[in-house]
């Protein structure tokens, strides 16, 4: 295959870094209509890379975190991949009062499983609306996988080392957050696979032809 | 009677979009600023009639050059085209002087509605 037909242009990745900023805007509303925080949101960043990179890659991106929990959820469409969002793995915690009822009494749950279903309700929230917008803009529709979430002590341990083929591409979308009030700061990886590419790049020309 | 447009906006295909749904029939003078700070130094220079600002932006984001924009010229019309609507972001900027706030992608509909209003806003 025509190494051009397997990669994408710097216009075209300015085009999916600003559907991916409008993806993530729309992910941050609709988690703060759900909770009452306020998402710091930063630029955009995409990358191309070899997937067997993908492990080491992300873990050079989280590295000041140490423990890291991640929600891990799957998509299929024509845009398919997985998308990783990456906190400290204090954020758990941080984040169970925002689902409360504000008494701090979470009955008989363990906190550890109280952690883990905030985290996974924050993840399908955020992971949804993002893919699910950014899907929207690029004339496709997805279904997912449920979330998971993978506490461990290092980033290496917790993404899979063999999520695509190894000799294959992989796009990376990265976005850096912060919820405000609490502190918790998090990445959001959306790694797609070469398979996407060529209707990737079909979408975002077509995506930029109604505004020619 | 609108003359002269700023577009601030950090995304290069963000600007072509807005510029893409202008209209091109009225003679509008279009000039554009790459984040916050390049933006409130060519809005000094160029004293446009209405200011298009992105909120996301690196060196100075959008509501902080909204803020120094009003503190210049109180009387400056700035419309924020954002991909960030959460409530309290679209709060914050309107408190800072914004005219109205828009989302991301912006179409020659939404533009020409913004249009409108701030030439009615300018008088």
């Amino acid at each position: 295959m025509d190494y051009c037909q397997n990669t994408i242009s710097d216009e075209e990745k300015e085009i999916l870094q600003e559907i991916m900023n409008i993806a993530f805007g729309k992910a941050a509303a609709d988690l703060a209509e759900v909770i009452n925080i306020f998402v710091v949101l930063s630029v955009p960043y995409i990358e191309m890379l070899m997937a067997h990179d993908l492990p080491v890659y992300i873990k050079s991106q989280v590295s000041e975190y140490g423990r890291v929990s991640i929600v891990e959820q799957n998509f299929w469409g024509e845009f398919k991949g997985s998308a990783f969002l990456v906190f400290q793995s204090s954020a758990g915690r941080e984040l169970i009062s925002l689902f409360g009822d504000g008494s701090g009494d979470f009955g008989s749950e363990s906190i550890d499983a109280l952690e883990k279903e905030t985290l996974m309700e924050v993840g399908n929230i955020l992971i949804g609306a993002c893919v699910g917008k950014l899907s929207e803009l690029l004339g496709d529709a997805v279904t997912y996988s449920p979330p998971r979430v993978v506490t461990e002590n290092t980033p290496n341990d917790a993404i899979p080392v063999n999520i695509f083929e190894s000799g294959s591409s992989a796009i990376v979308l990265k976005t850096v957050f912060c919820f405000n009030e609490r502190n918790v700061h998090g990445f959001l990886f959306l790694v797609t696979s070469h398979d996407s590419i060529l209707w990737l790049k079909k979408s975002l020309a077509a995506f930029m032809e109604q505004y020619e | 009677m609108i003359k002269k447009i700023l577009l601030i906006d950090d995304s290069p295909i963000s600007r072509r979009i807005m510029k893409s749904c202008i209209p091109k029939d009225r003679g509008y003078e279009l000039y554009e600023a790459g984040d916050g700070l390049a933006g409130l130094e060519t809005y000094k220079d160029v004293r446009p009639d209405v200011t298009f600002m992105d909120l996301t932006m690196p060196v100075m984001d959008g509501a902080e050059a909204t803020g120094k924009i009003k503190e210049f010229h109180p009387e400056a019309v700035v419309i924020v085209c954002t991909a960030d609507i959460q409530i309290k972001s679209i709060t914050n900027v309107l408190g800072l002087g914004a005219l109205m706030v828009m989302k991301k992608p912006p179409s020659k509909e939404t533009i020409e509605d913004a249009l409108a209003k701030a030439e009615a806003h300018i008088g």
